[in-house]
């Protein structure tokens, strides 16, 4: 759950940003020939219904019904008293509160008499909320506009970039405090937890690949033992609904770790050349350290706050060369296993 | 968890499979929602989202839609575990595979409207009577399980107590417990703060709330412990409690030991929530046990930190022996605030086993 600061700031997110994301949503939908919006939304698909109101749930679900004109609703079935709490933390958007939130939704939309639905990722949205609204609202057609929804949600503005920046300055001074004097994995990462949440993170997730010898996978602190050799920590988090990652490998012998920090400084200095293709600039800025064995990049996805966009083997799902990315690098260093992440972009 | 504890999970999910004629099963999960998934497979999906299918031979698919949480889970689960971005295709794939089977799901609500619909339609009941009473109704290593989380809410509400102090804004006081949970091993935590005084009307994340003098600071905590929830509620004062502060904790120390008094096997959730609710009627303040002021007052817990039954006056669930509760009175006092207390608790035959070891005291915490 979002557990930790939450809270709405408007000289960091002013409502006529998010006014302007709507205006270019509503564009979009237009060229679909859709009446109205629906988006889903929980603590782990927040994406799409922060993108448009700057919030997300801390816990439970809610659905975001926009209109053709008019507010937005945010229908949710949490209680009147934290509908309270919504309204404090949430720039855009009336608060309701059911407990069948897609009926409510559902009625609403006969109302206001709309027929063509636009729901993003309908193959995604639950299907209990699909039901009740389809049964408040008889003869409605449910459309998929998850691709007008990306081109609307194409360019990063001002207020996200700025909300990225202070996520990444967080993500790096997390990363920068682990305990590398610990034995235990556990005792290692606690402390870039602390630093992360008390610069204000709403979220974090700390996790670490105590062995790289062994394995690249990143693991939570419930089954995390000794560290290797070789160890990488990787801090997931939010600013104020802005994700980014950041990764960062360590040795325990001096040697290996100034091979580390070095590949660690192409990470933070990489930047693609104009016209650069993304794979050819992770090989000229990485070559140089070992071998490239994998890369990934993620950004924001419909409600997804990060999705795999492009990789190594060529998928390329909607990559966006122009917005902010969180770029992935795993290499071979001198036989051993380096990974690194960090946002790129800003 | 151990593979012991897990084959005995599994073992369950089969019987109650076969009990339905259910021949696959498909469990749907995500970070809020993680409890289902994490019954059959023991992996607690962090990001994106997840599909599990479980088949009567026993053999189980997890399906994820985020590359890093597939690395996860094939660290350390016994499931085959697969990849895929569109994680809808994957798993009608793999439904379709199996042929024409009596398939069930659950949570079913929540289920991917593209798994029931598209070109073919899938015929998928509700498996909410297959699993809702396995969550609820717990084997003795699930209940150890909510023991140790028992015992980690006690340990960080200590932690919570030293971290709180006038100056501190609330969002610092869950930096230290998250911190400390992380290093004790728990990856997950369910908290909500309040700060302040009479205008408090129920708690929330922290929204940057400096601690004064004379501030209420409401808490609930809720580690898991190989994902198995417990949760403690506690008030503490920031200097000395108020007369009036004293007066209405009184009434809530009533309120939940009666309410703990009245859990044994055989009661209903109302009979429970009436306990406490006679007790605020009895001080003149039956209407802050309504649903302006107060959501539950109480909940089951495991896998999912708000589980079956809700204590609630208008609900008939009977308790059974081995379901883990929290008893919590918590609720909006017109004199000094919204104020919380509760311990959770197992249901056994004739009474109930105590898991929370805090004191039952209206904290303060010195100004200085």
């Amino acid at each position: 759950m979002r557990r930790g600061l939450m809270a709405w700031d408007p000289a960091e997110v002013p409502a006529s940003a998010l006014a302007d994301r709507r205006a270019r949503l509503r564009a979009e939908l237009a060229r679909e020939g859709v009446d109205v919006f629906v988006a889903y939304t929980n603590i782990a698909r927040g994406g799409a219904v922060w993108w448009l109101t700057g919030f997300t749930p801390y816990w439970n679900e809610g659905l975001l019904y926009a209109p053709a004109d008019g507010e937005m609703i945010f229908a949710t079935a949490l209680s009147k008293r934290v509908a309270e709490w919504i309204i404090s933390v949430m720039p855009a958007g009336e608060v309701t509160t059911t407990p069948r939130p897609a009926a409510l939704i559902g009625e609403r939309i006969a109302v206001d008499g709309a027929k063509r639905i636009g729901i993003l990722e309908l193959d995604d949205f639950p299907a209990g909320h699909a039901q009740a609204i389809l049964q408040a609202a008889p003869g409605v057609e449910l459309v998929d506009v998850t691709q007008a929804f990306a081109r609307a949600r194409n360019a990063c503005d001002a207020v996200e970039h700025l909300l990225l920046t202070k996520a990444d300055a967080l993500a790096q001074a997390a990363c920068a405090a682990v305990d590398v004097a610990q034995i235990e994995a556990r005792a290692f990462i606690a402390p870039a937890e602390s630093v992360a949440r008390l610069g204000g993170a709403e979220e974090c997730f700390t996790l670490v690949a105590c062995d790289l010898g062994a394995s690249r996978a990143f693991v939570r602190t419930e089954s995390m033992g000794a560290l290797g050799q070789t160890y990488a920590a990787r801090v997931s988090l939010a600013y104020k609904g802005a994700w980014t990652r950041h990764v960062r490998s360590f040795a325990k012998a001096a040697p290996v770790q100034d091979q580390f920090n070095q590949a660690h400084a192409a990470l933070m200095a990489f930047a693609p050349q104009p016209g650069e293709a993304l794979g050819a600039a992770v090989a000229r800025a990485f070559g140089p350290f070992g071998t490239v064995v994998n890369w990934g990049a993620e950004q924001p996805r419909g409600s997804y706050p990060l999705a795999p966009v492009a990789n190594l083997a060529g998928s390329a799902q909607g990559f966006t060369a122009s917005a902010p990315f969180v770029l992935d690098v795993e290499m071979e260093i001198g036989g051993r296993r380096w990974i690194g992440a960090r946002i790129i972009g800003l | 968890m151990s593979k012991d504890a897990l084959a005995a999970r599994r073992r369950a999910l089969k019987d109650a499979m076969m009990r339905e004629e259910v021949e696959i099963l498909v469990l749907f999960g995500n970070n809020w929602h993680a409890d289902h998934l994490r019954y059959a497979t023991d992996f607690g999906i962090q990001e994106g989202q997840g599909v599990a299918l479980v088949r009567e031979d026993g053999s189980i698919t997890l399906i994820l839609d985020d590359p890093a949480e597939c690395e996860r889970a094939r660290a350390y689960s016994t499931c085959e575990t697969i990849f895929a971005p569109a994680l809808v295709a994957e798993a009608k794939k793999q439904l379709a595979r199996a042929g024409n089977h009596n398939i069930a799901a659950a949570p079913y609500h929540l289920l991917p409207y593209g798994l029931l619909h598209g070109d073919k339609d899938l015929r998928v009941s509700d498996g909410a009577k297959i699993v809702e009473r396995l969550l609820m109704n717990k084997m003795e290593v699930e209940i150890d399980a909510v023991r140790k989380a028992a015992a980690l809410a006690d340990e960080g509400y200590a932690i919570f107590r030293n971290a709180a102090r006038p100056g501190r804004k609330d969002y610092e006081l869950v930096a230290e417990m998250e911190s400390f949970f992380r290093a004790k091993g728990v990856p997950e935590n369910f908290m909500i703060v309040g700060v302040g005084g009479q205008e408090v009307r129920g708690m929330a994340p922290p929204g940057g709330k400096i601690l004064k003098a004379g501030d209420m600071v409401t808490t609930e905590l809720t580690p898991c412990y190989d994902g198995y929830y417990a949760q403690i509620c506690r008030t503490l004062i920031v200097g000395e409690p108020s007369e009036a502060q004293h007066q209405a904790f009184a009434v809530y120390l009533e309120a939940m030991e009666a309410g703990i008094a009245s859990v044994k096997a055989g009661v209903t959730a109302a009979h429970v929530a009436k306990a406490e609710n006679d007790v605020f009627r009895k001080y003149g303040l039956g209407d802050y046990v309504t649903s302006e002021y107060t959501r539950v007052r109480g909940h089951g817990m495991g896998l999912f930190p708000d589980q079956k039954p809700a204590i609630l006056e208008d609900v008939q669930i009977t308790l059974e022996a081995g379901m883990t509760l929290i008893v919590h009175p918590n609720t909006y006092h017109p004199a000094v605030g919204y104020l919380v207390l509760g311990d959770s608790l197992v249901v056994r035959d004739g009474g109930h086993e105590l898991l929370c070891g805090t004191p039952r005291e209206l904290f303060s915490v010195p100004l200085q």
